[in-house]
């Protein structure tokens, strides 16, 4: 099966799903699940081929690289692949029943998770940046869905300014080494790109990724935007799709800036956004601006990870974000009906005892209680800290565990709300519908399965971490061994 | 020679300019249309950058014709500068019909009055700065 698929069918369904709607009123209920479905099955079939034979790369158009326009497959970039495709699937599932502008969303929703697989498969820096702007633009639209223009314009004057930093930073490399294949880039980098213009394009460019991926300076929108765009939109920007954006930041950690310098920049903005997360979060007294700050202050903690150098960080960082692409959108699932003012939520479980028990379990992995994969993320993140021996990196722990006491303060609080206080007179709080619990518990089960299958997915991990950490590898795939012996 | 580097300053330098302008109205004003003029600033900059990037001194354009010997100038970022500006005003017709929805909805165009409305709706409270008060929830 060829990859290009998993880029191609999401792209060919947004399109063509206006036109079924209008032909068909009865097949708009399956399409998107089936068409994503569908994307699920080449995923893991491709998933399966590369683990026994390796990563391997396609060629667009039959020109090979370095001129022609590469894709490059291997696990890491297909478990995040995975991880969208599934992601939106299930969350699917918590649409609402009369909602009438189901087709801009669905079409919407189709483009974002083609551009988010384009995104993390694409091995040509242009190529990132359309497809970076693709899933940009489709989440201007979804955060306006429900008519938050406000909100969404905001957002996409942030987005646009990153963007065109991108862009620039993009240029800044293509005018230092003449290339944008990243393969052929990570063979001029250690001459080309360690001065000071090279440095330079990556700040500019992690200022420019760091919009979508939710980095220190640039993510003012995330409050706003999650606390007005429909509970299954956030849960979707705040909780999958950010991560694609610090995936791509990792790539060229790895490709392109093995100097320290890059790496303490993306700790730095990493350990600023942990800090204000947290404390931000503390002091939100609406549910769901509390969770918005909270996911700022988890990215901060992949940012971290992915500053880490070598596989470690690789592993650390990927099982946070994964563990995260679980909780988060759960958590944003329940508070379709309980997104209210966090005084409200006293005496929820008497309202409804299984979304309380729910909020309860993720919060208790979010904060990394030792049987629950919260707490193998956060330990393999402290655990790949320490073994680096520079001082930064120690300083960050000390970061890391204070922000863990901060979540554990803010998220306890609500947890006491719900269960110890009584249910006032006055309140208005109503169980949750059944259609709305349906992803958080889905999400629940895959959280216990993967308590149980810590083991083989730690040593999954590993492996895919060894392999993605070593830059000869991606060269070696990319090229003839004859032109760059 | 000489005069083909005072092209190259003068483009670059007209890069940078935009660049910084357009940086400029996005900090520096709070009217929505504004801030979107900054952006396209910020593009064309950008833009001009990646022109001046291909830009050769007596060089022809890039297509292949028979005992042809000059120099020709770099296609790849004319090929680029094609898609981002595409992709720029495709950005900026969103961002306009936003403006519009968000006018019809506000009747306001600043920025801080919006970030202020939005919280309003939202039933948030806009955390900024240091606390100056711990308030109990």
């Amino acid at each position: 099966m060829n990859a290009i698929w998993l880029v191609v069918l999401p792209l060919l369904g947004a399109f063509l799903l206006p036109l079924v709607y209008r032909e068909n009123i009865k097949l708009r209920i399956g399409i998107g699940p089936f068409v994503l479905g569908l994307n699920l099955i080449i995923a893991v079939m491709i998933w399966f081929d590369v683990a026994a034979n390796g990563a391997h790369t396609i060629v667009m158009g039959g020109f090979p690289a370095p001129l022609g326009i590469i894709f490059y497959v291997d696990q890491l970039a297909l478990l995040f692949v995975i991880m969208v495709i599934l992601g939106t699937l299930i969350l699917w599932l918590g649409k609402e029943k009369d909602y009438i502008g189901y087709i801009q969303e669905e079409t919407l929703l189709l483009l974002i998770v083609g551009g988010s697989c384009g995104l993390v498969l694409s091995g040509d820096l242009f190529n990132i940046y359309v497809f970076y702007e693709i899933v940009a633009v489709s989440s201007y639209g979804l955060a306006a869905s429900r008519g938050s223009y406000a909100a969404s314009v905001r957002f996409l004057i942030l987005g646009a300014f990153g963007s065109s930093l991108l862009l620039l930073g993009i240029a800044l490399i293509y005018a230092v080494t003449g290339t944008l294949n990243l393969a052929h880039l990570a063979v001029l980098a250690p001459q080309s790109l360690q001065g000071i213009v090279g440095v330079t394009a990556f700040v500019f460019i992690i200022i420019g990724l760091g919009v979508k991926a939710e980095l220190f300076p640039v993510n003012t929108w995330v409050p706003e935007v999650y606390t007005t765009a429909p509970a299954r939109i956030s849960a979707l920007l705040g909780g999958i799709v950010s991560k694609l954006a610090l995936l791509v930041i990792l790539r060229l950690l790895i490709t392109l800036y093995e100097s320290s310098a890059a790496h303490l920049l993306l700790l730095t903005l990493g350990v600023l956004g942990v800090i204000t997360g947290e404390l931000a979060a503390m002091r939100a007294t609406h549910l769901r601006q509390m969770l918005a700050y909270s996911s700022i202050g988890q990215l901060g903690l992949v940012a971290i990870a992915f500053s880490i150098p070598g596989p470690a960080g690789i592993i650390a960082g990927t099982a946070l974000a994964l563990h995260h692409a679980i909780v988060k959108p759960a958590l944003f699932m329940l508070t379709k009906a309980w997104g209210k003012q966090l005084s409200d939520l006293a005496g929820a479980s008497k309202v409804s005892l299984l979304s309380s028990l729910l909020f309860l379990v993720f919060a208790l992995s979010l904060i990394g209680i030792p049987p629950l994969p919260g707490f193998w993320a956060k330990f393999l993140l402290l655990k790949g800290a320490l073994e680096t021996n520079i001082a930064a990196y120690q300083m960050a722990i000390a970061v890391v565990l204070i922000a863990t006491v901060i979540e554990t303060t803010y998220f306890m609080r609500i947890v006491r709300l719900m269960f110890q206080e009584e249910l006032k007179k006055t309140s208005t709080l109503k169980a949750p519908a059944l259609q709305e619990l349906m992803p958080a518990c889905v999400f629940l089960a895959i959280l216990l399965i993967s308590v149980f299958a810590i083991k083989p997915m730690g040593t999954h991990l590993n492996t895919l971490a060894i392999s993605a950490a070593d830059k000869s590898v991606y060269i070696d795939q990319t090229f003839d061994k004859t032109l760059f012996p | 020679m000489t005069e083909t580097i005072g092209i190259q300053l003068v483009s670059y330098s007209g890069a940078m300019g935009l660049i910084l302008l357009g940086i400029f109205a996005l900090v520096n004003y709070e009217h929505l249309i504004r801030v979107i003029f900054g952006l396209i600033l910020l593009e064309a900059g950008v833009n001009l950058f990646l022109i001046t990037l291909a830009y050769r001194a007596d060089a022809v354009a890039p297509i292949m014709i028979e005992g042809q010997t000059a120099a020709m100038v770099d296609p790849i970022p004319h090929a680029l500068v094609l898609t981002a500006i595409v992709i720029g005003v495709a950005v900026q017709a969103l961002a306009l019909a936003l403006v519009i929805k968000t006018y019809q909805k506000y009747g306001t165009l600043n920025t801080r009055i919006l970030a202020q409305r939005i919280a309003e709706e939202s039933g948030t409270r806009m955390i900024e700065g240091i606390p100056t008060e711990v308030k109990k929830v």
